[in-house]
Formats: structure tokens, sequence, C-alpha cells
């Protein structure tokens, strides 16, 4: 190898542990690792105001929760449209800790990093019980199986003293080596928090993919007869890709309730499940990088159309809210046209943009 | 006792008999052909070893163990590949991912190693890596090795598709017409690789083919369906002979 280890150019792999690397050439990994330094520092060199930093991390939420529906939906080629409930039960079940030990305990506010990770495994759970009818439903049917466990949760929180029905139950403040975060910091805080999670869980996905744990999820998708045949048990791989999914998706509900001081199970309810399913959709089913395209581009169109929204509002009666109009009508459009257009999403341009780098300045 | 024995197999779509009555030995180290007319039964008996369809009366063994009521990837994971008749390959994916999604059972290592992809995972994978790289220099699918499998020509599919199934190591290998819709020439490259298959690599063919012209040329042993029942069994020659089997195909006369 390496006649110059910078280019791809004139290298070859002469072992196939070479052909494993995430990164082929020092250029590569370093553009990366820029990339990564700047993601880290620019919320101390130019300070968000609260309100944009809360989107900013609301961004980064559904990312983590759009990676996990790509796995399920996008690799395995099941159609969830119960992930806002998985989400919640992540939320729900820091929730639950508050109730029963209070919301200030050590346990919450000192053992936080923990109890993430946990309610990501209950959130597993969650999703392999689920995936369950996955074991003899196809396609539409089972669309509609996660679309009534979507329902048996909103009714049992909403039912549930022990949720407050649906009300907000409150989170406490954690802390840090340097001591309580504070409400100045918060959101910049949780910001570092939740890009650490999407950098690991990325780097997760991305390995799994490289493995069998990764390759049967697409078998499934492509042709579950023949994943049959070639030894692996199509069943059970599907309520896999649940329970991992169900993972993701309880990882980002802790981190919800954690950002938001509280949850309540408006932020969970049917419309959240089908934002979550156009977001993986507008960013590439079954690629990686669509994960974070879909949340980035749909949450930046809600806030263009906020503005527009804002700005037209001058000029209108005071009685008309043109956001409420607006916001569902762009977000259908915009499904409607990647449908149409684009079923690729734009993890498809990403990829154009790439080769036509790698040939530039040459066009063939 | 044969090496897989299939014994007195019934299998019936309700009152329709796709199967009646079959015995079938499978001798070890043969190429034993499967012929009859459409609808004879031929897939659906492939499909009952290979664990998709299970019989409703009768017994399959191989080796002495009991496979009636396997599943597919049970019966896979005992040492009996199959290549279907109509391309079941994983489109999306590349030649060398489709062959490396045959080696699942024999990637030995656990969830956490596939996430970190340390150690295990990566030294597992490099080996495999070199397995299939095996298989692909047999089956001389060199030029499409990183090619997306549903961008390539039918013939080549075709040989992906047998080419898989041999990357599962099997000790039986069942081949569901392997040359239908091929050309001449490609229909001998896929004869001189049944051959090669049986003689280098030691595997027992089961083969269902309908060029009769290429079952009496390489076949040791030759079962005849027609509507479900074998109606003539024995070496080429015999066959060739066998009145009940020379009517089935041309007619009385």
């Amino acid at each position: 190898m390496s006649a110059n280890p910078w280019l791809a150019t004139g290298n070859f792999y002469t072992t196939y542990k070479q052909e494993q690397k995430t990164f082929f050439t020092n250029l590569d990994r370093s553009v990366f690792t820029f990339f990564l330094v700047i993601l880290y520092a620019w919320p101390l060199l130019f300070p968000l105001g609260n309100k944009y930093m809360l989107i900013v991390d609301n961004i980064l939420i559904a990312i983590v929760a759009v990676m996990g529906l790509n796995l399920v939906t996008g690799f395995a080629g099941l159609i969830s449209i119960g992930h806002a409930a998985f989400v919640g039960i992540g939320a729900y079940t820091i929730a639950s800790f508050c109730r029963t030990i209070g919301d200030s305990h050590i346990l919450i506010t000192h053992l936080w990093p923990l109890l993430i990770i946990f309610s990501g495994l209950v959130g597993a759970v969650f999703g392999a019980i689920v995936g369950l009818p996955a074991l003899r439903l196809k396609h539409l049917y089972l669309a509609i199986a996660t679309l009534s466990f979507q329902m048996i949760f909103e009714w049992t929180i909403q039912f549930m003293s022990f949720f407050n029905q649906g009300q907000t139950i409150f989170v406490g403040r954690v802390f840090w080596f340097t001591g309580k975060v504070g409400r100045k910091d918060h959101y910049v805080f949780w910001y570092f928090v939740i890009l650490t999670f999407v950098v690991l869980l990325g780097f997760g996905i991305r390995n799994l993919l490289k493995t069998r744990y990764g390759r049967s999820l697409i078998a499934v998708r492509d042709n579950d007869r023949a994943a049959d045949a070639m030894g692996m048990n199509p069943g059970l791989t599907k309520v896999y890709a649940f329970a991992l999914s169900g993972f993701f998706a309880g990882v980002a509900g802790a981190l919800h309730a954690y950002v938001y001081r509280g949850v309540g199970f408006e932020s969970f309810t049917l419309h959240e499940s089908i934002g979550y399913l156009a977001m993986a959709i507008v960013g590439g089913l079954g690629t990686l990088n669509g994960s974070f395209w879909g949340p980035v581009a749909i949450k930046f169109l809600d806030l263009q159309v906020e503005r527009l929204a804002e700005t037209a509002g001058q000029y209108l009666p005071a009685g008309m809210n043109l956001a409420t109009a607006l916001k569902p009508l762009t977000f259908g459009l915009v499904i409607v046209l990647f449908l149409m257009f684009e079923p690729r999403g734009i993890a498809n341009w990403w990829r154009i943009v790439k080769s036509y780098m790698k040939m530039w300045p040459f066009r063939y | 006792m044969a090496y897989l024995n299939v014994s007195d197999v019934t299998l019936s779509f309700g009152g329709l008999k796709a199967l009646s009555h079959v015995d079938m030995k499978i001798e070890p180290g043969l190429i034993t052909s499967i012929i009859g007319p459409n609808g004879a039964g031929k897939t659906s008996m492939l499909n009952c070893i290979s664990g998709f369809y299970h019989p409703t009366q009768g017994d399959i063994h191989y080796k002495e163990k009991k496979l009636t009521h396997a599943s597919p990837h049970q019966v896979s994971s005992m040492g009996i590949a199959r290549a279907f008749q109509n391309l079941e390959l994983f489109s999306g994916l590349s030649v060398l991912d489709n062959l490396l999604l045959a080696r699942h059972q024999n990637l030995k290592y656990s969830f956490l190693h596939a996430v970190f992809f340390f150690g295990k995972a990566s030294r597992v994978e490099a080996e495999n890596r070199g397995y299939v790289e095996s298989v692909i220099d047999f089956m001389e699918l060199e030029p499409y090795r990183k090619s997306l499998v549903g961008n390539l020509s039918y013939g080549v599919q075709k040989k992906v598709e047998v080419a898989r199934a041999l990357t599962l190591a099997p000790d039986i290998l069942l081949l569901d017409e392997p040359m239908a819709g091929m050309n001449q020439e490609e229909k001998e490259d896929i004869v001189r690789f049944v051959m090669d298959i049986q003689k280098e690599r030691n595997i027992t063919v089961v083969l269902v083919e309908h060029d009769l012209g290429v079952v009496m040329d390489i076949s040791d042993q030759i079962y005849v369906l027609d509507f479900g029942e074998v109606i003539g069994s024995g070496t080429p020659e015999e066959i060739a002979s066998n009145p009940k089997v020379i009517e089935a195909y041309i007619g009385e006369d």
C-alpha cells in the first residue's frame, strides 16, 4: 500500500483488513476530524441564544431517533409508524424514575449517562415486543401493527395517573464535573452531550453495517426467502431490527426528557411519528448520512416557514395565524415532491456531489 | 441407508397432489438429476428438501438426521445449499456482499464486537472474505466483485446465484434449473461449473433441469417425475430406454 497516503490514487489493497478501514486516505480522515472539531467548537466561538440552541438540540435528538428509524425502515425495510412512541418509552423511563424516587434524586442528576443508556435498553425491549408481529406480518399489515402500538402508548400515558395523565413530569437539573448545569449553560451543555451520542452511535451503525449484524438487515429487506436459505432466521432478524431501532429511539427520548427538563405526552404523538418517517424519507432511506440530512432539512424548513409567517403576519389581520396553516402544507408538499422527484433523498445528492468531487477537474 | 433419503413423500395443496409417494435416494459424490415435464413437481421436491415446504406425509433424512419439518435456515446450516430457479438475489447489494451474506453462519462474533469492530470481528470478517474470494475465483466472477447485483446481466446473475449457494460450503448443492433462459455458450459454461463443483469440491449435486441433452451427458443418476410421481429412475442409459419416460415426454404413438 501507500504510494501517497493522502490520496486514493495509486493505492492498492494488499490485505482484506486494509479494505475494512473507515477512512481510506489521510485526507478523508483529516477532513472528518476537522469537521468534528468545528461541530464541537462553534457554540463556544459564536454563542447562540437559548431559543436557537434549543432548535439545534432538537435537530440532534431527531437525528438520533431517525438513525434508529432508518435501521428498521431503511435498512430492514419494515415500515414503523410508531417510532415516536418508542421515543416516548425512553422519555417516560426517565419520567418513571422521577415519579418514584423524586426528580432531583442523585441517580437522575449525577448518573444521567447510565440512565440514558438504560432508557435505550428499555426502548430495545419494547421494540422487540412490538417487533414480534413481524414474525407473521409483512408490509402494510406490519405497519398497522406498529400504528396500534402508537395508539396503545398514547392511551396508556393519558389514562394512567402514574404518568400524570400526560401532563408534564419534571426532571431535575443535572450535574457535571463543574457543578450544577445552570439555566444559562443548559442548552449548550446538552448540545455537547447529544453531539457525543450522535457521533458514537453513528460510528456504531457504520461498524455494524460492515458485519453480519448489519448485512442481515439488508438481506431481509431485499429478499427474505433467500435470507432464510442462506442460514439467517428472517423472523428473528426482523425482531432484532425493531429492538435496535427501539434502542436508538429510547436514547433519543431520554435526551429529550433531559433537554426539556420535563416529559409530556404531546411530544410523542402520531404526528411526530410521521414527522420522523418524513425525515427518514427526505434524508434518504437505507443510508447512514440520510439520517443526518433529513432532520436538518425538515427542522430548517419549519424554522423558515415560521419566519415567513412572522413577516407576513405584520401585513395580515391579527386574527389570522399563517404559521398553523403553512406548516402542514409545506411539510406535505416537501414529502410529495421528494417521493416524486428524489425518492432516494438528499443522501443521493450527497453521493452525486462526492463522485463529482472525486474526479474533479475531469469529467470522466 | 443413503446419504439423502426421501421416503414416501406426499405433498398436497388442498385437493391437488404436487407430489405423491416419492422415493429418492441421493448418493454422495454423484450428480443426481430430477427431470420431468412442466408441473411435474420438480421444484416442489427441492422445496421440500430445502425446507420451504413441509411434506404432508413421508420423511426426508439426511445423514440419519430427520429434516422433514426443519426450516430453510436449519437445513442450510446442516450443509444443504440451494440455488433458486427465479433469481432470488439481494439485488441492492454488491456481488461481494451477496456472497458474504452466505457466510452468515460462519461469522461467529458477538454483537459488541460488531459495534466496535475490534479484534475478533475484524479478523473473522477478513478470514471469511478470503473464503468468498476463493469462490469468486472458482466461479470466475472477478470483474463483477464490486458491482451491484441488480445491474448485472441475467447470465451473470445466474452464476452469482450458484456462487452464493456454493459460498455456504455445502455437502449437497441443490440447483434449480441453473441453465434456464441461457444461450448455448452460457449453458456450456454452467455445465462446466457443475462438473467442477462435483469433481474439485467434492460436492454432491442435485440438478433440476429441462435440457435433456445436458442431463443425459453429466448425470450419474436420474429421477423422472410426472404428475408428482416417480415414473423412472436409474442411469442415463436406463432412462433413455425406459418406455414410461418416452411416453411422458413424447406421448403415445
